[in-house]
């Protein structure tokens, strides 16, 4: 190893990458867009559903129903058809996505007592609105009975369960702040993945690494020579998602900075290693692409990030656990909104040292032999 | 004249399939990917939540408090995993992960309800992922009103009071063009659009940057080949691929997931076939700005895979998303594919409800072509 070798090649790297002068904006642009987008809708709280009424009781009772939706704020009503029948084919062109149907006699059969039925329509062809959308309609309609009952004024003193549910860590429930910690590890991978992988492979193609080696420069200098930018670069990617993250969506850090830096320079080595692997065993720079694409997929889709694990089905959950970036997402929501440290996220951490071990061993192993072929 | 043009683009289209026939690897991550994404992602993506891991804490230790524990065991919702032995292990718990909700008896739960007083109890929820928290918080009230109810309801017929004569509204959830709710059936239409766009649009915005890369865009340009030719053959095997995996995608949805196709396939087939023109349209638009094939793989993970994940309506409402945002879906294609495709295959809608989404993905189509040609054209004159 020779300190000024390497300086000179982390330099010839960086000269390399500001030829393309798109592509360092794009490495600092990207960040900024995912946590845009990621923040805003993936974090967004589902609500405004777009809801039609067909009131057939026009009483009191039913326009205070129908009051009580559209003050909500997770429904707007945007349509009012006089008959049930309208409603098919608002729904069909996708104009309205829930309905409230409050049938004749409600208010008669209310004042009768008993049970009065009320119809709530949802789109079933996006999960989210069906299952959301009833559980906030049947909620209101809960909380609408309970109001009548108060007036009514009929209240017994009889035994009954006090429960105070309270939401830890996250009082608010805010989605972003469990996103953002989630999406520096993921934009992470993403990118330093997306980069490296053509950094070896490129050489190759254009016939520069054979030149390399014919010059005094070892192979440990050229390795940690070719990762030392990229390193650098996820250092600062990471940082902006960061900074955003604490000032713009004011996500709340609970946790030590130490923790942090340490999970994360393990799953940066975990990052690094993975893109320097694809680039060693793809023979061009499309494959190499392609590589990654079909990595990244299950990363995205199995490390809980977007997709809680506890709701995928029992065969899937096995297969979470090779995939780094779950440990990644877990550590950084431990320790960015619980506050855990080194001792409770022993798990992800010695997981995340394991990857970033065993990688960069296959690594440098097929480095050697590719470079002897 | 056209013939011969005809035939200038058959030669074309036959190099670019010799180039992706002599990649197997390419093939494979064409056609064989896709449908390995479409399994994956119909199996994984899901975001009902069962199963959350519980634990409880009964300090009362009465007949009273471990039947009010047994309703948390009796629900798929909660999973109860154990007893803690005090407060301070629930903190503990969460940080280590082991449980996402905490049920807490104090004592004297039994000695309260015998004596017809509302028993106090916690349940306390780990807010890490909220989605799973706000489902465990609205679950854990109902269990507990319902529980309260039936305490009532008992106590009431021992009293000889009848409790629920009170006039209540009661509603009914009706799920339309999915009533099972089948998560497949939710999926696999708008999967099969935000498929379609990472493939294609990450092919072709790597395609013209190639041929740069190697110098061979420079043969080309002396050859007799004009422009809007080289365009549509490099477009045509693609177009030819990516409906094959449509195709494939759409088999297996049907034979193998079960999905219903209510609507018109002719339909479903036009409209295919504009927005994978759109998609790979929008590739060679990066592929003719990217001065380097980095830059151009990253536009097209920026601008294929981010978009048509997130702001295309796939698995999150656009309803709920900031108006600014709502204006930036309707620059990508995916957003009205998916519209047609849930309509098509669930809805069984048609032209007489779709075309506005239709006229929009022709529109957008031709536009996006358009552009792709001005700007290569201006880079190859330079």
């Amino acid at each position: 190893m020779n300190a000024k070798r390497i300086r000179l090649l982390i330099w010839k790297e960086f000269l390399q990458l500001r030829r393309d002068p798109l592509l360092l904006r794009l490495l600092f642009l990207m960040p900024v867009l995912q946590l845009v987008m990621m923040g805003y809708v993936v974090g967004a709280d589902v609500k405004n559903l777009s809801t039609a009424v067909v009131d057939l009781d026009h009483s009191v009772v039913s326009r205070r129903l129908a009051a009580s939706f559209a003050s909500s704020g997770y429904f707007v009503i945007t349509a009012r058809p006089a008959e049930e029948s309208a409603l098919r084919p608002l729904l069909d062109r996708g104009d309205v996505k829930v309905a409230l149907v409050i049938p004749e006699g409600t208010s008669r059969r209310l004042s009768a007592g008993g049970s009065v039925p009320v119809g709530i329509v949802v789109d079933g062809s996006d999960s989210r609105i069906a299952s959301v959308g009833g559980g906030y309609a049947s909620q209101l309609i809960a909380a609408f009975n309970a109001k009548l009952i108060a007036e009514q004024g009929l209240t017994v003193s009889g035994p009954g369960i006090d429960a105070r549910v309270r939401v830890e860590f996250n009082p608010s429930l805010r989605a972003v702040n469990s996103m953002i910690p989630g999406l520096i590890a993921t934009i992470l991978v993403l990118s330093m993945s997306v980069i490296m992988s053509q950094a070896v492979v490129r050489e190759r193609e254009r016939g520069t690494l054979e030149q390399m080696f014919v010059t005094p420069i070892s192979r440990g200098d050229y390795l940690v020579g070719k990762l030392t930018p990229y390193v650098l670069i996820g250092i600062v990617q990471m940082s902006i998602v960061a900074f955003i993250g604490r000032v713009w969506f004011q996500v709340p850090f609970n946790g030590q900075l130490w923790v942090v830096v340490l999970g994360l320079f393990l799953f940066m080595l975990t990052t690094v290693a993975l893109g320097l692997l694809i680039s060693l065993v793809s023979h061009t720079r499309q494959q190499a692409q392609q590589t990654v694409m079909f990595i990244m997929i299950p990363f995205m889709v199995l490390s809980g990030f977007i997709f809680p694990v506890a709701s995928m089905p029992p065969a899937i959950v096995p297969i979470t656990y090779l995939i780094p970036l779950r440990y990644a997402v877990d550590f950084l929501r431990g320790t960015f909104v619980k506050g855990a440290g080194v001792r409770e996220l022993a798990v992800p951490l010695l997981a995340m040292a394991g990857f970033a071990a065993a990688l960069l061993g296959f690594a440098v192993a097929s480095f050697h032999k590719r470079l002897s072929d | 004249m056209i013939a011969a043009a005809l035939s200038r683009i058959g030669a074309i289209a036959r190099k670019e399939f010799i180039h992706i026939g002599r990649d197997p690897r390419m093939l494979i991550a064409v056609l064989v990917v896709p449908v390995m994404q479409l399994l994956l992602f119909s199996y994984a993506i899901s975001f009902d939540v069962k199963n959350v891991p519980t634990v409880v804490l009964d300090q009362d230790m009465t007949s009273a408090s471990r039947a009010y524990l047994q309703t948390y065991r009796s629900t798929d919702f909660f999973n109860v995993k154990g007893s803690i032995d005090g407060l301070a292990s629930i903190d503990d718990v969460f940080r280590r992960n082991l449980a996402q909700i905490a049920v807490v008896v104090p004592a004297g739960f039994g000695r309260s309800l015998a004596r017809s007083e509302k028993a106090q109890v916690a349940v306390i929820v780990d807010g890490t992922e909220p989605n799973a928290a706000q489902l465990g918080q609205a679950y854990a009230i109902a269990l507990n009103q319902v529980y309260g109810n039936r305490v009532l309801a008992e106590w009431g017929d021992r009293q000889g009071i009848d409790i629920a004569q009170a006039g209540r509204l009661e509603p009914r959830v009706r799920t339309w063009y999915n009533p099972e709710r089948r998560s497949a059936d939710f999926l696999i239409p708008g999967l099969m659009v935000v498929i379609i766009m990472i493939v294609t649009v990450q092919q072709t915005a790597v395609t013209l940057v190639r041929e740069r890369d190697l110098g061979t865009q420079e043969q080309m340009m002396v050859s007799p080949l004009r422009l809007p030719e080289l365009m549509i053959a490099k477009l045509l095997p693609w177009t030819f691929l990516a409906f094959v995996d449509m195709v494939v995608i759409a088999i297996v949805g049907i034979g193998f997931f079960g999905i219903p196709l209510r609507g018109s396939v002719v339909f479903l087939a036009v409209a295919a076939a504009l927005f994978v023109f759109a998609a790979l349209g929008m590739g060679l638009i990066i592929s003719a700005l990217a001065p380097s094939m980095e830059s151009a793989n990253i536009i097209a993970l920026l601008i294929a895979f981010l978009p048509a994940f997130i702001l295309s309506g796939f698995a999150f409402p656009l309803e709920s998303i900031p108006p600014f945002l709502q204006g930036v879906s309707y620059l990508f294609p995916a957003r009205y594919m998916i519209i047609i495709s849930r309509g098509v295959f669930l809805k069984g809608a048609g032209f007489a409800e779709l075309w506005p989404q239709l006229a929009l993905l022709g529109g957008y189509s031709v536009l996006v072509v358009v552009i792709a040609s001005v700007l290569y054209g201006r880079r190859a004159a330079r």
